[in-house]
Parts: structure tokens; C-alpha cells; sequence
């Protein structure tokens, strides 16, 4: 068999591979940049300092976001804190305490399984465990108990990673220096696990802040009437809001406005988690 | 010899992880004040013996250990053994440098911090006298917060040994500490072990045969899991009693 001649010479495939890889993370960017535009342009110019520092007025055709916003952070908080000593906890006892087997693919198949599970599914959960079931009502309580469900297999898998890839010799050092087990994952293999582990808890807040579904049946949808001072009154999230304001028809501007404050947020908190890690990365290694 | 003059002693120890032993009834007895040579090519049970010593082969291989260590006569092996103490008499050192991530002084105060030394200025007097006894001192005494990592390999290793001298141990365990340094390096090491031979027990797992008959006092020759010769390290070098060892010791296999 003659060897098939092919229709370009390497060199010229090495320039178009270039080119189509180019091209696609262009794209790629260039929809996020969209995206970004877009939202920030019709949002923007509507976010003031009053915007951010007043209740909705009238439903959220007038006023601003102050009680939503606060009512998204502490549904989100409640969410991390719930969800990271969980997702850590098992990451730990997976990477440290059991050895590869059945068992711990058996945990890790299920982490998978709940990422893969829609979120409006968790937000039925939510509801019916949560609200009803355990008497929370719409609350902040039961949106950040379920947002922390739903954060869980994040956390798990990239705290597992990061433990994973904390090299084996510091664990034999901290063990041949007098530590015990417990002493070596706290004192040398955690610190040094940290920056994935934060990569991860960023990642998973990042889904969670602007979590749609699973809050609407949990924390509620309706306007917080002040901001909120217990766990166990409900709110509106951000995304909830922007939801209603633009569904039914409320005020297009102040949609934008608060997606564009979504938005914000968002960034906001990676800009400031990565700064912090790379301080911390400095300091410690 | 006297058994009392033994730092550490191994009695038909044989050692697995599940398959075939790796280590197969080997009687070692390692004198009190010396530097005691491992030799033997790969796969022969130097580091399986060296990270059971030190019981890293049972927390953290999960070895089967048969036989009996007795560290100045006491067993070792038994479960009622406290095994971080243990470990702070017989410190070890990992054959690539491993630095914890931090300072120098955090490597250097790590293992007496555990160890319960809360005061700084005791820390600060045990970090300085073992990067002293490691010769590190003069290179690193003004940069004691600086990063380990920025240390070169060679001074990284001497900097393990130095966190492995903070604990005051009366037996080191070596795994091959100069595999990875160049020669200036690796007498700066051995320097250090010479000077400190009367008040340590040095075991030396070295793949390095010119090494073990430049600082070593006594040699044993392993091979395949099992103790083939052990002997004072010119006889050893110059009349083995095995054909095996001289073969090994010209090249010849390995």
C-alpha cells in the first residue's frame, strides 16, 4: 500500500492547527466579554450608591436591592459554612484514612452523581425536607442548607485533589518529626492543601450566589421586608430577583441593575479570594 | 560486643507488603557510636529495614513486620510503643531533600514544637546549636526567615538534617541522603556525621559503595531481601567472606 499522501505538509497543518485553536479560545473569550458587556451595559448605569442602600420599592419597580442583597449573602454564607467542613472533612478522610478501594469509589461515584443532579431537584429536596418536614419555612436557613448540599461534591472532589497533591514525602517528614497522623494533616498537609482547597470553596460560592432554582423553593421568592435579622426569615436572592423583575415584566431597567450587581458580586469575591490566596501562598511556602 | 553497646538491633526480621517478604530474616546488630553502612543494589530491603526502624513501614506502607527491632534493648514493633516518641530518638532523613514549606526556623522548630519547647528562645537555641552541628550555620544565620525552598539541594539536605538533629535523637537513619548532591555537598554530610558519631548512631542506606567505605565504621551487604555479610567496613571491603559481596562490591551485578 502506497502511503497516503496527505493534503497538507506538516508545516502548513502546524499553521492551521494554530489558527482553529486561535480562533475557538477567541471565541470562547469573546462570549464571555459578551456576556459580560452586555450585562454591565444595560446594568451599570443604573447601579448607584442609592440603588445599593435601598429596599425595593413597589415590588422592585422602584428603590434598590440593599435587603436582597444581604438576604443572597447570608443564604450563600450559610451555605459555605455548612458545606465546607462537610466537603473538606470527607475529602480528608478519603485521601488520608482510607486506602483506594471499592469503598472510596463508591463515595467519590456518589459526589459525581450529586454534581450531576439538576438544581432545581435539590430545590425540591430542599423544600420538602427543610421547609416542610423540618418546620423552617421559606427561610434562610433551608436556602442555605440546600445551597450547601449542592456545593458538596465542589468542595469534596477539589479539596480531594488538592490533599492529593500535596507530595507524600511531607507527610513521612511531619510523621519522622514526632507528629502524630492528625498533627501532620493539620500542620503540614492542610497549609499546604489550602490554595486548591480555596479554589474550590471559590468556585462552588461562585455557583451558589447565583443559584436560581434551588433557592426559589427554599428561601422563598417573595420581598424581604427588611433585612433579614434571623435565619429563619425568608428572602429573595439576587438571581431570584432578577428572575421575577424580568419574568413578570416588573421593571426591565432594575433587572439589569441587579444583574449587573449579580455580576459584580461575583467577581468581586474571586478577584478577592485569589488575592488572598496568593498573599497567603507567599507568606507560607 | 556487649549487647548493652547496641543502639539498635534486628532480630530475624522479616518484612512484606502483601506479596513475597522484601526482607527476609535479617539479624542486625548496629553498635552503639558508630556509622553503620546498608548496601546492596535495588529492590535489596535497605529502605523497607530503614522505614521500619522508624515505623514509617507501618503507619505508612502498611508493612508486615516479623521478628523483633529492640532500639538500646527495648522492642519496638509492639503496638503499646508510643511511636511519636519513638521517632524523636530515631530520626530520619529522606533521600531527596523535603523541606516543609515555610521559614527555616519553621523546619528547624517544628519537631521540638511538637515535642512540647514552647519558649522562643529555646527554639531559637535549638535551631541555631543543629544548623551549627550540620554546618549550615554560617550559610543561613541571617536568613533564618527565609523560605526553605530557596536553599540549594545541597543546603536544603543539610537543613533536614539539621531539623533532624533539633530533636536530639540518639540514632539517625540516612535513605540515600547524598543520591541527589554533588560532591562538595556530600563530605559536607559526611563531615557532619563523623563529628557527631560519639553521641549518634548513624545508619547509612547508600547506593554509593566508595561512600560506605569512606565514612563507614561497619558494612552490611543485602541482597534480595536478605543480610548476605555484615562487618567492619575495611574487612568487609577488602576480605569479604561472601563471594556475592565481592562481586557486588567489583561491579559485577547490581
Amino acid at each position: 500500500m502506497t502511503p497516503r499522501r496527505s493534503l497538507l505538509s506538516p508545516r502548513r497543518a502546524q499553521t492551521v492547527a494554530r489558527v482553529v485553536l486561535w480562533t475557538l479560545t477567541l471565541t470562547a473569550l469573546a462570549i464571555l466579554g459578551f456576556i459580560l458587556a452586555f450585562v454591565l451595559g444595560h446594568g451599570l448605569p443604573r447601579v448607584g450608591l442609592a440603588f445599593l442602600l435601598e429596599a425595593p420599592v413597589d415590588g422592585g419597580r422602584a428603590g434598590g436591592v440593599a435587603t436582597i442583597v444581604v438576604g443572597t449573602l447570608e443564604v450563600t454564607a450559610l451555605g459555605l459554612v455548612t458545606a465546607t467542613p462537610l466537603g473538606l472533612g470527607t475529602a480528608v478522610y478519603l485521601v488520608e484514612y482510607t486506602r483506594e478501594g471499592r469503598f472510596t469509589r463508591l463515595i467519590r461515584f456518589g459526589a459525581d452523581c450529586l454534581a450531576g443532579v439538576p438544581s432545581i431537584i435539590f430545590g425540591l429536596f430542599g423544600f420538602v425536607l427543610f421547609v416542610l418536614t423540618l418546620g423552617f419555612g421559606w427561610s434562610i436557613l433551608a436556602g442555605g442548607l440546600t445551597l450547601a448540599f449542592m456545593m458538596l461534591p465542589t468542595i469534596i472532589r477539589t479539596s480531594e485533589e488538592a490533599l492529593r497533591a500535596v507530595p507524600a514525602g511531607y507527610r513521612d517528614v511531619a510523621l519522622s518529626l514526632g507528629a502524630s497522623k492528625w498533627q501532620s494533616i493539620r500542620k503540614v498537609v492542610l497549609p499546604a492543601a489550602l490554595p486548591g482547597v480555596v479554589t474550590g470553596l471559590v468556585l462552588s460560592l461562585g455557583r451558589a450566589i447565583g443559584e436560581t432554582a434551588a433557592v426559589i423553593f427554599t428561601a422563598g421568592s417573595s420581598l424581604p421586608r427588611r433585612i433579614p435579622r434571623t435565619v429563619f426569615e425568608g428572602t429573595r436572592t439576587l438571581s431570584v430577583h432578577f428572575y421575577q423583575l424580568a419574568r413578570e415584566g416588573i421593571s426591565a431597567d432594575n433587572a439589569y441593575a441587579t444583574a449587573a450587581v449579580l455580576v459584580l458580586a461575583i467577581s468581586l469575591i474571586n478577584v478577592t479570594a485569589y488575592a488572598a490566596m496568593n498573599r497567603f501562598i507567599r507568606r507560607f511556602a | 560486643m556487649s549487647l548493652a553497646s547496641a543502639a539498635l538491633e534486628a532480630r530475624r526480621l522479616t518484612i512484606g507488603y502483601g506479596g513475597a517478604p522484601v526482607v527476609r530474616g535479617v539479624d542486625l546488630m548496629i553498635p552503639r557510636g558508630s556509622i553503620y553502612a546498608l548496601i546492596g543494589p535495588a529492590a535489596s530491603g535497605k529502605t523497607s529495614l530503614l522505614r521500619t526502624f522508624n515505623l514509617l513501614a507501618l503507619d505508612v506502607d502498611r508493612a508486615r513486620v516479623e521478628g523483633e527491632v529492640l532500639v538500646a534493648g527495648e522492642p519496638i514493633l509492639g503496638r503499646d510503643v508510643d511511636r511519636a516518641r519513638h521517632r524523636r530518638r530515631v530520626g530520619m532523613v529522606f533521600a531527596t531533600p523535603q523541606p516543609l514549606p515555610g521559614s527555616i526556623a519553621h523546619n528547624l522548630t517544628f519537631g521540638p514544637r511538637l515535642a512540647g519547647v514552647r519558649a522562643r528562645s529555646e527554639l531559637a537555641a535549638i535551631a541555631e546549636s543543629s544548623l551549627r552541628l550540620a554546618q549550615l550555620w554560617d550559610e543561613v544565620k541571617d536568613r533564618l526567615e527565609a523560605p526553605a525552598r530557596a536553599l540549594s539541594g545541597g543546603q536544603q539536605q543539610r537543613l533536614c538534617l539539621a531539623r533532624t538533629l533539633a530533636l536530639d535523637p540518639e540514632i539517625i537513619l540516612l535513605d540515600e541522603p547524598c543520591s541527589g548532591l554533588d560532591p562538595i555537598a556530600t563530605l559536607k554530610i559526611e563531615d557532619a556525621m563523623r563529628s557527631l558519631r560519639e553521641r549518634i548512631t548513624w545508619v547509612l542506606v547508600t547506593n554509593n559503595t566508595k561512600q560506605a567505605a569512606r565514612v563507614s565504621d561497619r558494612t552490611a551487604f543485602l541482597l534480595s531481601g536478605e543480610l548476605v555479610e555484615a562487618g567492619p567496613t575495611d574487612q568487609l571491603f577488602t576480605r569479604p567472606s561472601d563471594r556475592r559481596t565481592g562481586d557486588y562490591l567489583e561491579g559485577r551485578f547490581g
